[in-house]
């Protein structure tokens, strides 16, 4: 008999998941959508569910240590709303879903659910942002590039909890996010494209560019962006070409009911072609 | 006399409060003492012949219903007969029913389809147009002899896919035996369909089977004829279980197993003098009626009498094929043929002008229809034809011509699209006079209160306002004393299905026949009965398809304008603006409610919206994969208006509901052509479809 519970402190969450294991239900967007069944019946669970939404010492954003933590039960309206979240971060939660949904959803759902369409990860991959997970016992921390090894396949286990994600507060002077979905809102992406960059008198201090829905997970290359660094922005015309047959080798996209491989690389090679020549204007 | 407003002055809809609070009734939220469920298990083979049937022993209280227990005839009642309430041995498309698991337990019942084995051999599935089993051929004057003389022959395919109706209420229905009485409730566009059907496959006397209709949450043709499927398997169990038993689609199910707008490919081909003009047009119309042929052959001819458009040919030669093949059926959807040979004949136009080097606007003007031009089927258009002023309002409000030059002579991705259409008000020929035969009335209690008895159902699109306010304004009495109530087959007489875009204009129009009757009679409680009768000049030869297709016309422009990102092919809708003749509003803000909702859903058919088989398998299950547009994706929406009364409908109405949507692929296709600079033969324009034409199309 699956029993579900709901656990009143985190404490009381990780002793739970010591003893047996569960599926953890946050917003459930995802979860209830992917375990539907007839309307009117219960949705079936292989594990029992447990309810963690409602944890308040999980629901807060806040600066600390000249970082920006986000607590694992907390809103993607509520991130997207503080003034502190970064603006490539804000771009991609306004692309999401809709208003009710953002209200509902985690940002931790959408990690831990690692789907290669999952929107808030490009934000986190530019970001290099950092999966701070509980158990028990212990503590760990792991790059979200770590953390995510392949479609829906991530290094949790199963008595862990994602408590919180850790991002740097923003320092890029120029961020560009473009999300290609079969409409303007409430749709799944085709293609997606996230670049930042900092550029200091001319000079590319640091660059950082990620595909999103075109490879089993998020498609980002230290060694392309390390090419770029420490170049002028006028040298990027010229270099066009290479970096765009770089990322062309790296693009694996696939054919499915929305979309079509030709179209997805397509439209993600235009999309960093566009980026590129912003730099150089 | 009191001080009336306007007929056409907006008041708010009746069923606001109900629908808004929550208090109406949808078909899922009624529930009956002892009621039972049901769920259908389904092929999942789009061809193959049924070996062995393996079901497991049954709980106490539950059944599974199959073609053994059907007491008629294993037919549902429909215009082509061949669509069998439950496969005897062979599966023809996937989805098709095959049985129906009934009980108490949800959990239960899916037990028990889980535990069911269906053996097949698999059988080769048809996907290729070849299977014709309707084939029609109409000719005007010449028919295709001018292509003997013609200086150039212009010829292009159009290609139209899919389109679900996407009501937000899938199918579902309700069964219950009221004394011996078979009782349906239903979330449906036609009662006396259902009750019809129902009747045939039971074999009962006519008193013994009553539908009523629930509230409904859109239908859109979706309600027409797919109800009586679920009507006629709903009633073998309920005399099997004897007790009321619920059927509700989940939504993936609806997608893969109802009926959808038919796929089209149009030929279009056309004779061209040495001065450019058209002598005569050829015109072959292929549609897709999946496994089952039912309402296609109506589909086929209601978009082969539509093959000019909103323009007169001297000479046609058109000819249709209904194709069966084993993919799932398509049936009834608002525009019903036309959107797919508006879109064809509105870009062949454009075409033709184009490939002739003229400029396309004024190349198509100088063909629109005027009054006492012969249509496409040697009819007559005897009513005025407003469509040059509605064409230049139309202009004036977009800035066509403007924006147009702009956009032609610039590279910015941008463009601006205009059709020109007209859509037939009620059924085809005689089918009023012939087939339907509406029949209303009205029954006035001595309080005073008129009671509208009809069978035409509101789904949303007002139907119910719009009557009462009809009755209630020729009565000069105030709207509450009128009332209509959710038609019952017991209550009401058959006025007709609510389609065809014929509610105000042919039951309407006898509703207000009857109403003037009600007027002049001394005696308080009395009842009125209004039969309909065709006007004695429409006459219609349906085996040659020659004459008056239909008793009166509505007629539209729609202009849409485009931005393009030429980065990813994503098209953005900026802009559109509506000019309609649909005789006179009966409520202006119901007709924009139709305006703006019409034309969402024909630009969506146009852009938006894909839906596709891959070996019968219906690739885009839910409303995550097949796209509708939110309000995020069309823009503001100016719709205008013109008085042009039809002498037959109420204070001149005409038909609305379907004429919205048909101009609405077109105007967007031309749009985009115009802002890429590529020829668009096919819809929807996706942005993989336009980053195709941008990489590797030509001009
Ligand atoms: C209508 C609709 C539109 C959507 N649109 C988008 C969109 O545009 N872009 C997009 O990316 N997604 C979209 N989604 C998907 C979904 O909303 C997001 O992925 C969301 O972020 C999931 O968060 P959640 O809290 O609801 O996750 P849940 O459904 O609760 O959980 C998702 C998964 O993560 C696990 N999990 C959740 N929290 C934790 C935790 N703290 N520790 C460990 N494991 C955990 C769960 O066990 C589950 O496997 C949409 C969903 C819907 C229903």
């Amino acid at each position: 008999m699956v029993e579900a519970r709901i656990p009143h402190s985190l404490q009381e969450a990780l002793i739970l998941m010591s003893q047996a294991t569960y599926t953890i239900v946050n917003g459930a967007t995802d979860l209830l959508v992917q375990k539907r069944s007839w309307s009117g019946t219960i949705p079936k669970f292989s594990q029992p569910p447990l309810y963690i939404r409602g944890l308040k010492e999980l629901d807060y954003i806040c600066e600390r240590s000249g970082m920006l933590e986000i607590g694992a039960t907390t809103s993607l309206e509520t991130i997207l709303h503080h003034p502190k979240t970064p603006k490539i971060l804000q771009h991609i939660i306004l692309t999401m879903a809709s208003p009710a949904i953002r209200h509902q959803a985690t940002l931790s759902g959408n990690i831990q659910n690692a789907s290669p369409a999952g929107d808030s990860l490009v934000g986190l991959y530019l970001l290099d942002a950092s999966i701070v997970l509980h158990n028990r016992h212990h503590e760990r921390v792991i790059s979200i590039q770590d953390f995510i090894v392949d479609v829906r396949k991530t290094m949790r286990e199963a008595d862990e909890l994602i408590t919180k994600v850790v991002l740097p507060i923003d320092k890029f002077s120029q961020c560009a996010y473009t999300k290609v979905g079969p409409r303007k809102t409430d749709a799944i992406a085709k293609v997606a494209f996230g670049g930042l960059i900092d550029i200091e008198n001319d000079r590319i201090r640091d660059i950082r560019i990620a595909f999103g829905a075109v490879y089993k997970t998020v498609l980002r290359s230290r060694k392309i962006e390390e090419s770029l660094m420490g170049k002028d922005r006028s040298a990027v015309p010229e270099m066009k070409h290479v970096l765009l047959e770089g990322y062309a080798s790296l693009i694996q996209p696939i054919d499915d009911q929305r979309s079509n491989r030709w179209y997805r690389k397509t439209t993600a090679l235009n999309l960093l072609e566009a980026f590129l020549d912003s730099i150089s204007r | 006399m009191k001080f009336q407003p306007d007929i056409g002055t907006p008041i708010p809809r009746v069923d606001a409060k109900e629908k808004i609070s929550g208090a109406a009734a949808y078909i899922n939220d009624i529930d009956m003492p002892g009621m039972l469920y049901a769920k259908t298990l389904r092929s999942k083979m789009a061809h193959g012949k049924i070996i062995k049937r393996h079901y497991p022993t049954l709980p106490e209280g539950y059944a599974i219903i199959d073609y053994r227990h059907i007491p008629g005839t294993n037919i549902v009642k429909a215009i082509y007969e061949d669509w069998q309430i439950f496969p005897v041995d062979e599966v023809r498309y996937i989805g098709e029913p095959i049985l129906l698991v009934v009980g108490e337990n949800k959990d239960v019942i899916i037990d028990i389809l889980e535990a069911i084995e269906i053996t097949y051999e698999e059988m080769e599935p048809q996907f290729e147009w070849i299977d014709s089993v309707i084939h029609y051929h109409y000719e005007k004057k010449h028919g295709s002899r001018p292509f003997a003389d013609a200086n150039r022959i212009i010829e292009h395919t159009y290609e139209t896919g899919y389109q679900e109706q996407a009501y937000i209420e899938p199918q579902g229905m309700i069964g219950y035996l009221d004394q011996d009485k078979m009782t349906l409730i239903g979330s449906i566009q036609c009662p006396y369909y259902v009750k019809n059907a129902v009747l045939m496959a039971l074999g009962w006397e006519n008193e013994r089977v009553r539908v009523i209709q629930a509230h409904v949450g859109g239908a859109f043709g979706g309600k027409e004829e797919y109800p009586s499927l679920i009507a006629c398997q709903l009633a073998m169990a309920v005399i099997q279980v004897n007790k009321p038993v619920k059927l509700i689609f989940e939504r993936e199910e609806d997608i893969i197993a109802s009926t959808k707008r038919h796929p089209a490919q149009i030929a279009m081909k056309a004779a061209i003098d040495s001065e450019g003009h058209i002598m005569a047009l050829k015109v072959h119309v292929g549609i897709d009626a999946g496994a089952v042929i039912g309402l296609s052959g109506v589909v086929l001819s209601r978009a082969m009498i539509a093959a000019t458009g909103a323009y007169t040919i001297e000479n046609l030669d058109v000819t249709g094929d209904v194709y069966r093949t084993h993919s799932v059926p398509t049936g009834a959807f608002r525009g019903f043929g036309a959107p797919q040979m508006m879109f064809a004949i509105e870009m062949f136009m454009e075409h033709i002008a184009r490939n002739l080097g003229k400029e396309p606007l004024a190349y198509r003007m100088a063909y629109v229809a005027k009054q006492y031009d012969l249509t496409a089927t040697s009819g007559t258009f005897r009513d005025p034809i407003l469509m040059q002023k509605m064409i230049e309002e139309a202009m004036k409000r977009s800035r066509y011509e403007e924006k147009a030059l702009q956009y032609q002579n610039l590279h910015r991705y941008q463009g601006i699209g205009m059709s020109f259409f007209l859509h037939g008000c009620g059924f085809t020929g005689s089918g009023e006079a012939t087939t339907i035969k509406a029949k209303v009335r009205l029954r006035r209690e001595a309080s005073g209160v008129v009671h509208i008895l009809i069978a035409a159902v509101d789904m949303g699109q007002g139907v119910r306002t719009a009557m009462r306010k009809l009755v209630a304004h020729m009565l000069e009495v105030p709207i509450d004393q009128v009332i209509y109530d959710l038609p019952d087959t017991d209550c009401v007489p058959d006025s007709g299905p609510t389609v065809a875009s014929r509610t105000m204009m042919i039951v309407g129009g006898l509703v207000a026949r009857a109403a003037q009757r009600l007027g002049m009679e001394p005696q308080i409680a009395v009842e009125i009965e209004e039969t309909y009768h065709q006007p004695s000049e429409i006459q219609w030869d349906e085996a040659r398809m020659q004459g008056d297709a239909y008793p009166a016309y509505s007629w539209g422009v729609n202009v849409v304008e485009v931005a393009v990102d030429p980065v990813t092919g994503e098209v953005s809708v900026v802009g559109a603006w509506s000019v309609y003749d649909v005789g006179k509003a009966i409520d202006t803000l119901m007709v924009r409610g139709q305006a703006d909702g019409g034309l969402a859903q024909g630009i969506a058919y146009g852009y938006l919206e894909v839906m596709r088989h891959h070996q019968g398998k219906i690739q885009q299950r839910n409303l995550t994969d097949y796209i509708i547009p939110t309000a995020a994706d069309m823009p503001p929406m100016e719709t205008y208006l013109f008085d042009n009364p039809y002498a037959y409908g109420p204070y001149g109405a005409k038909g609305v509901g379907e004429l919205t949507l048909v101009g609405g692929a077109p105007a967007i296709a031309k749009a985009i052509e115009m802002a890429i600079k590529r020829q668009i033969t096919k819809i929807p324009v996706t942005p993989e479809m336009i980053m195709e034409l941008m990489t590797h199309g030509e001009d």
